[in-house]
């Protein structure tokens, strides 16, 4: 959470004299609340300054234009001539010119421009009176449209000379503000006290702020006070409520102004104004109501927190209605609700510049009641942001008095009531022990004891020394919802120690025995080896859409859905990745022709803890790791496929895989598909997809593809090698080329001639032939067969026997002829 | 009669060994003298029907000009090959600027490179990488990280949600938004000293240039008797140097996280404008803040978050760290990210860079 602070504005709270903003915000940053940007408010307004109108005559050739001649100061000899349009110039006028290279928004809207020197009809300019929006003031000074910003109205407590710097005027030349990163259980430093505070502990600057107090309002006045009823006090367990009669609303002075909009916020009118202020400064919302307003009870103002009933609505202040519910805390006169309790406060209620009669209101509500109000109703305002992270009951009668006392200044009135104040229960401040050893052992360096009790004792902790090296710290209320146990004590002491100041250490010791993740080492592996082949490895989501899934024939219904999903093309939980890959292929198939992709990744089954249907998915579902390879390389995809799966299968050291046609219909091509089992184990399948499915994607050439679940292949993976010594005795080789039926696979043909002979030791395809010369429906199969034996050299008759053998068994089974 | 021929035959095949102008004219007219139909080799076999009276001195004859022919051959060769050698320059030049045949050439993706680069770094110093679900229940991914249901530090992750039924023990079922919730398993699972690290897919509401829905995260866990915050501030120290270079220094800066405490941003300085802030037009660098750039989140295990996996916090403490994958990988290597989506879209003018 961030907030603009001034760094001028923060000299008030804490003697930051000699502290440069850039040393500030470094030293800031290693112990605490982060300055993320720093921005300086005068460098806005640089050559832009206080002009005296003296003259003003007509402009010969514009009606609506006018040439005032102004007194810029000394730089200039004589007044300069400038064209001005604004409807309420007049001679005498304080007003702001921007002279040449300052820098304008025309009208307030568009990029700032930098002004050059100008000849409006005919006329010369030596620079512009300016509008308040045309330099960025207008939220500060508002005025009607097409006039000037008149300094003597806006700012009619200052005396200035022609030409000074409308900055120094403005008291801004000096300042910055510094956008501070307040993490979220910092709330308490949200603000200048809280701020002041955290630097004067990292900086070991003196902390000047001493908070307003409510003695006068003790004494005030025998009014009743007014009534606050709560109804549940663990959502609201403190409310404080004074009323202040007589007071005069208004446009608030400069320096109020100034201190809201360095922070970011819009000046409304004094009464408004002071809330935000003492928000500013204490981190405590509050809000304003208009007595006269409110619906009264029997003895006069009547404040009750309560549920909102039901069909209760509200008119807020953002000129939106809510109707409202029983979940809502609400603020309500005798009658209605007249805020949301925490969030925004009701139009009704509201003050105006006829208030004269007014009740402010300090209190804390519960954080998630405010926090699940806000998202319910989708209303944010300042003062819910802070609400919902937790404040303390203890800053209400700070914050209370600090607001009476900037009314009877700015407002005047006087105090008409006691202040009420109804709370849960007795405050009691939580206080917890740490030894300096612990802290020492935690931390990883010796810090003296001195010292651990100096930074807790400047950071407001009230701290007792017990025995040899106990510290017993209370807890400051304002840290009262951050600082929960005694380990929150020894992050108070390291970081203002100074976490730079701690020396890195290497951890050492024995190597841990944790279950080791085989998946990963192999993950890895394939990944190499798939690299190594050529492909290239994408990375998909692992949610898809119904359309992904359908246009490749899947069926999502099976599969865990997104509940709040972010686009319709995250829905569900993927089971398989070859839709994702579809869809790459077709993105890049008008640049890439050619593309062998692969993806590993976790896809998600329902798992044996979801299988009965209908009971939905009552157990995490089954993350199986899968690799999905694609390619587009043309007729023959499906051997580059399939070829690859076969060294991929080497690599792993897996053996012995039998390859069977896939019956399944479907998804894949019902001629060109085939699967891999391992000791009856399914572990790969591969081939060309379905040509119906390939056109849903719109790809217009083959696509061949790999599905392995890479549990299975894992289970089967070895980084073991045999060596078996080569054979001494030198090996045969012969070629066969069979003429079979083209139904026959090859597989076959070769596990036959295997079976013929031990001796046969191996059978390598390496071509098949359809076509001229051979009949209609047949194929000719080309292999070379290898013979050995580990004993004894094989004599060419043996060879011959053998492969005759070998013929006449293809010749039995598939009617084979010898080419 | 004989020995004329023969030494008429010495001088034609002496004149042809000298004429050899090229290996193959040699080979030529060794095959025609001294090959095994060659003329010389014919003379010798017919020296087998002369008388012995003339068949020793002709044999004699006939041998020394066979030795003279193999020593001129020998001689001419050796020339001939020498001079041959000095040709091939230009005999058999090729254009060496073409280009070579390269074996296949295949691609990982960025994430693979930098999830490799982070799992070495951390494996050099003991921590194991474990792998942990994705989808998962509430309690490993906020409960037992300390954050009780309706904190307000749960609305920080856009958190997916499954369509499944609430677990009376567990939870909701969620899409992991931090691989916190990995070692919240380790730390339930393992047996200190624990360390181990989880590199993992996260997952999170947004979609934007700067933001993906899916991304990787790494978690690393070191639990043991006395683990210190000196300890988290040296692995984090290493971390910086192995994998950004020895020139880049690294900062805590205190933050807030419910499972750590204390807690910390890490910020590395900035490579772009080496820390200072400024870029070469002396004006803010466009790349980081003031110098640094946020990286990650790390602290030391929250008392509640050891508690939660059963660890005595009295006799064990830990430090936790973790971050994003694809941010550091694009904070280390300079690729100009300009578009986050760009990882996950698998244009192939993409994933052939790397």
């Amino acid at each position: 959470m961030n907030s603009l602070v001034s760094f001028d504005r923060l000299k008030h709270y804490v003697n930051l004299k000699g502290v440069t903003v850039e040393e500030f915000a470094r030293r800031m940053a290693l112990s605490g609340p982060a300055v993320e940007k720093i921005h300086p408010v005068g460098e806005m307004l640089n050559r832009v300054v206080v002009g005296h109108v003296t003259d003003i005559r007509k402009h010969p050739n514009a009606d609506k234009l006018r040439l005032a001649m102004v007194d810029v100061g000394a730089t200039h000899a004589s007044p300069v001539q400038i064209v001005c349009g604004g409807s309420n110039l007049k001679k005498d006028q304080w007003v702001a010119v921007a002279q040449v290279g300052a820098k304008v928004r025309w009208h307030g809207v568009g990029d700032w421009v930098k002004l050059t020197p100008a000849t409006i009809r005919g006329e010369k300019s030596e620079g512009m009176i300016c509008a308040a929006n045309e330099i960025g003031l207008a939220d500060a000074f508002p005025h009607a449209e097409r006039e000037i910003l008149d300094l003597g109205v806006a700012l009619p407590d200052i005396k200035v000379k022609p030409g000074t710097p409308l900055a120094d005027a403005l008291g801004l030349t000096d300042d910055v503000v510094m956008d501070i990163e307040v993490t979220s259980n910092r709330v308490d430093a949200m603000c200048m006290v809280g701020l002041a505070r955290e630097a004067s502990a990292i900086l070991g600057k003196k902390f000047l702020w001493s908070g307003a107090t409510l003695p006068r309002l003790v004494r005030a006045q025998r009014a009743t006070p007014v009534q606050v009823k709560i109804s549940d006090r663990r959502l609201c367990p403190r409310y404080m409520a004074v009323r202040v009669s007589g007071v005069t609303n208004g446009p608030s002075p400069w320096w109020m102004k100034r201190r809201l909009a360095s922070a970011g916020l819009n000046s409304i009118s004094r009464l408004v104004d002071i809330t935000n202020y003492v928000m500013l400064e204490l981190a405590q919302p509050m809000h304003v109501f208009d007595t006269a307003k409110l619906r009264m009870g029997d003895k006069g103002p009547e404040i009750h927190v309560r549920l909102a009933r039901p069909r209760e609505k509200i008119q807020a202040l953002n000129n939106k209605e809510y109707a409202l519910d029983d979940k809502t805390l609400v603020i309500a006169d005798a009658e209605k609700p007249v805020a949301i309790a925490g969030v925004i406060g009701g139009e009704r209620s509201a003050v105006g510049e006829k208030t004269e009669d007014v009740i402010f209101e300090a209190a804390t509500f519960d954080p998630v009641s405010v926090r699940r109000t806000a998202r319910r109703l989708n209303v944010y305002s300042d003062s819910q942001l802070r609400f919902e992270k937790g404040l303390s009951t203890e800053a209400l009668p700070f914050a209370l008095a600090r607001a009476v006392e900037l009314t009877l200044d700015l407002c005047g009135g006087h105090v008409a009531s006691a202040p009420t104040d109804v709370r849960a229960g007795k405050y009691k401040a939580a206080a917890y022990s740490i030894t300096t050893a612990d802290v020492d052992r935690k931390i990883g360096v010796e810090i003296p004891k001195s010292k651990q009790v100096g930074i807790l004792r400047d950071l407001g902790f009230k701290v007792s020394v017990r025995g040899r090296g106990t510290i017993h710290a209370v807890v400051p209320w304002w840290r009262d919802h951050d600082v929960e146990s005694g380990q929150d004590l020894v992050e108070e002491i390291a970081r203002v120690y100074g976490y730079a100041n701690i020396p890195p250490i290497l951890p050492v010791g024995q190597p841990v025995r944790h279950r080791r993740n085989e998946e990963l080492a192999w993950e890895d592996r394939l990944r190499t080896v798939a690299k190594g082949a050529g492909l290239a490895e994408t990375y998909s989501y692992s949610f898809t859409s119904d359309d992904v899934y359908r246009k490749a024939g899947y069926d999502p219904s099976v599969c865990l859905h997104v509940q709040n999903p972010l686009t319709a093309d995250f829905t569900f939980m993927r089971t398989t990745l070859l839709p994702s890959l579809l869809q790459i292929v077709a993105e890049n198939e008008e640049r890439y022709r050619n593309q062998k992709l692969f993806e590993v990744a976790k896809v998600y089954y329902p798992g044996t803890g979801n299988r009965e249907p209908g009971t939905g998915w009552k157990e995490l579902p089954d993350e199986a790791l899968e690799m999905g390879c694609a390619f587009l390389v043309g007729e023959e995809g499906w051997r580059e496929a399939k070829g690859f799966v076969e060294h991929l299968f080497h690599e792993l050291g897996i053996e012995d895989v039998s390859w069977r046609r896939n019956a399944e219909v479907g998804f894949w091509h019902p001629g060109r598909s085939v699967q891999a089992f391992k000791d009856g184990k399914l572990i790969a399948s591969v081939g060309e997809v379905s040509p119906a499915i390939v056109s849903n994607f719109k790809i217009t050439g083959r696509v061949a593809m790999v599905d392995c679940p890479l549990k299975e292949v894992f289970s089967f993976a070895t980084a073991t090698r045999r060596y078996a010594p080569p054979s001494i005795f030198p090996e045969s080789k012969r070629d066969l080329a069979v003429v079979v039926d083209a139904r026959v696979e090859y597989d076959d043909i070769a596990r036959t001639i295997r079976r013929t002979d031990s001796l046969i030791v191996n059978v390598e395809w390496f071509d098949t032939y359809q076509g001229r010369g051979l009949p209609e429906g047949k194929k000719s199969v080309a292999m070379h067969l290898t013979f050995a034996s580990p004993e004894r050299t094989l004599k060419t008759e043996d060879v011959d026997a053998m492969l005759e053998k070998a013929v006449l068994g293809l010749k039995e089974k598939f009617k084979a002829e010898i080419r | 009669m004989v020995s004329e021929k023969l030494s008429a035959l010495k001088d034609e095949m002496l004149k042809a060994v000298e004429a050899a102008s090229s290996l193959a004219d040699l080979e030529a007219a060794e095959i025609r003298f001294l090959g095994r139909k060659g003329e010389l080799t014919a003379v010798l076999r017919s020296l087998g029907d002369l008388p012995e009276s003339e068949r020793r001195e002709l044999g004699r004859m006939a041998n020394e000009v066979k030795m003279e022919g193999e020593r001129r051959i020998a001689a001419a060769r050796e020339r001939l090959s020498a001079s041959a050698a000095s040709s091939v320059a230009d005999s058999e030049r090729v254009d060496v600027t073409e280009p070579g045949t390269r074996p296949p050439e295949g691609h990982l993706h960025l994430v693979t490179h930098a999830i490799r680069e982070i799992t070495a770094i951390f494996e050099r110093i003991g921590f194991v990488r474990t792998r942990e679900p994705e989808v998962e229940w509430d309690w490993y991914a906020f409960e037992s990280l300390n954050m009780p249901p309706d904190h307000p530090a749960r609305d920080e992750w856009e958190t997916f949600f499954m369509d499944a039924p609430v677990h009376p023990k567990w939870g909701k079922m969620i899409l992991t938004p931090h691989a916190t919730s990995g070692t919240a398993r380790i730390l339930a699972s393992e047996k200190p000293p624990i360390r181990a690290i989880n590199i993992a897919k996260t997952y999170r509401r947004q979609i934007d240039v700067t933001h993906v829905p899916m991304f990787h995260q790494f978690d690393g866990v070191y639990v043991d008797k006395d683990v210190s915050l000196a300890h988290l501030i040296g692995v984090l120290d290493y971390f910086a140097k192995e994998y950004f270079g020895p020139e880049r220094r690294a900062r805590l800066r205190p933050h807030h996280f419910r499972f750590t405490e204390p807690s910390f941003e890490f910020d590395i300085s900035c490579g772009v404008c080496n820390g200072t802030g400024l870029g070469p037009d002396r004006q803010k660098c466009r790349t980081c803040k003031r110098g640094w750039l946020e990286l990650g989140g790390a602290g030391m295990l929250h008392p509640n978050v050891l508690k939660a996996a059963g660890l005595d916090p009295k006799k064990f403490s830990g430090l936790a760290f973790g971050w994003g994958v694809e941010r550091s990988a694009v904070m280390k290597s300079g690729v100009q990210l300009d578009d986050l989506r760009v990882l996950y879209k698998n244009d192939m003018r993409f994933l052939g860079q790397f």
